[in-house]
């Protein structure tokens, strides 16, 4: 396991809760990129890279709000795990197969994170917050796993203008 | 040592959750000792320079609103300063004029020139004050220097002013020394004159010309320019005096009606 590119994204990660966040948040709803970075890492690397990178997400993730840091410790290398052990033992080839277990871990994810945070109702915080936020997570999640299915190149982007 | 590394290869996913749950253990049971030092560390190795960016460009932006701010701040400045020595200018002018003292059974109302029409030289003028002002026709007009124009045209809350650089306009003026009559006349060619003088007619350059009085639009004494040069032909009856203007009709700008107070 090569640990720089790893250590690029972790740094990512810090770009998008410092900066990036903010910048691209569409009234509060924003991409949730630690479970989005997760998933695809999950999918496409073995369980214990999936497992050291997402106890490494989550002790990023939880700096912002250290009571919560545990739980994010806990809920991303869980799905972490999950998500590998699923990916291995299911056909994922397709892109709604993968899709559908990213939407799967967002719609969680976001769900027990605002819950943990936030004591209004449940069903306002799904409404305002956890389905508009992974709706928005999942369509940087759609391009890349069209671009890492080569159905989605520079050439073809050219070829559209 | 190789049945060492070997074990580890093959245990490397319990090795792995082990040290995970080393790890994850103080992280969990001690909120108050090790997650804030875990949060410090991953804040300043990951966080603070993506902190620090994004306060320079805060900063940045402020700065920027700042100095936007700051030039209108410097227009309006600018603004009012102009108009502050505008005012300054303008009270200055109304200093010098407090002097000015009116002809007997003439009052001043001041006025100020809304529009000035030139034809080459300025030729008339309208003024922000009329018959609501009691401004009548044939009313001298004049500044702090002399005698500029009279009312030709009033309107209620205008006045049209025909000045002394109108060639139909001329004034019965006299030389204030010798007391030699004559009309003061404008030509877009020659400039201001004197005319109808007699050839043998007393003055000298620099000489004052007043108003005569006569015609009874004008009241005597008011100043109309001073003599520069003259100019007479052997023979001739009469002569014509060239005169500068006691007023620059390019720079007029506070005037004074004087309206007669004789029933």
């Amino acid at each position: 396991m090569r640990i720089i590119p790893y250590i690029l994204y972790l740094y990512l990660l810090a770009f998008h809760y410092t900066i990036l966040s903010d910048l691209i948040s569409i009234y509060g709803a924003t991409v949730d990129l630690a479970a989005l970075m997760i998933t695809i890492i999950a999918m496409y690397k073995d369980e214990l890279t999936a497992f050291w990178f997402a106890f490494a997400a989550g002790i990023v993730a939880g700096t912002f709000r250290l009571d919560l840091m545990p739980w994010e410790i806990l809920f991303l290398t869980g799905f972490a795990v999950l998500i590998n052990h699923i990916s291995r033992r299911i056909n994922i080839s397709a892109i709604t197969a993968r899709m559908i277990i990213l939407a799967g871990f967002l719609i969680v994810h976001e769900t027990l994170t605002i819950l943990l945070i936030s004591s209004e109702s449940f069903l306002y915080l799904m409404y305002r917050y956890v389905l508009p936020s992974t709706v928005y997570s999942l369509i940087p999640g759609w391009v890349f796993f069209l671009i890492k299915d080569e159905r989605l190149t520079w050439n073809e982007i050219k070829a559209q203008f | 040592m190789a049945w060492i590394a070997t074990m580890f290869y093959r245990n490397r996913r319990l090795i792995s959750f082990i040290l995970a749950f080393v790890l994850f253990w103080p992280i969990a049971l001690s909120p108050g000792r090790i997650r804030p030092i875990v949060g410090e560390i991953i804040a300043s190795a990951l966080y603070f320079p993506f902190s620090e960016l994004k306060d320079y460009i805060h900063e940045l932006s402020k700065v920027t609103e700042e100095n936007r701010y700051l030039r209108l701040q410097v227009v309006e400045s600018s603004l009012q300063l102009s108009a502050q020595a505008e005012a300054i200018r303008e009270n200055r002018r109304l200093r010098e004029f407090l002097g000015f003292e009116p002809p007997e059974n003439f009052r001043v109302v001041p006025v100020k020139i809304v529009s000035l029409l030139q034809n080459i030289y300025p030729v008339a003028a309208i003024i922000n004050k009329g018959s609501n002002d009691s401004i009548a026709v044939d009313q001298p007009v004049i500044n702090r220097f002399g005698l500029v124009g009279k009312v030709v045209e009033v309107m209620p809350e205008f006045a049209n002013v025909a000045l002394l650089t109108d060639p139909s306009n001329p004034v019965s003026g006299r030389v204030a020394d010798s007391r030699q009559i004559g009309i003061v006349r404008f030509s877009p060619e020659k400039g201001l004159y004197f005319d109808n003088l007699p050839a043998d007619a007393l003055f000298k350059a620099g000489d004052l010309i007043i108003t005569s009085g006569l015609g009874g639009v004008y009241p005597a004494g008011l100043s109309i320019a001073k003599i520069d040069s003259a100019t007479a032909e052997k023979g001739d009856i009469l002569k014509t005096i060239w005169l500068t203007p006691a007023v620059n009709f390019f720079e007029i700008d506070e005037l004074y009606v004087l309206i007669s107070e004789k029933k």
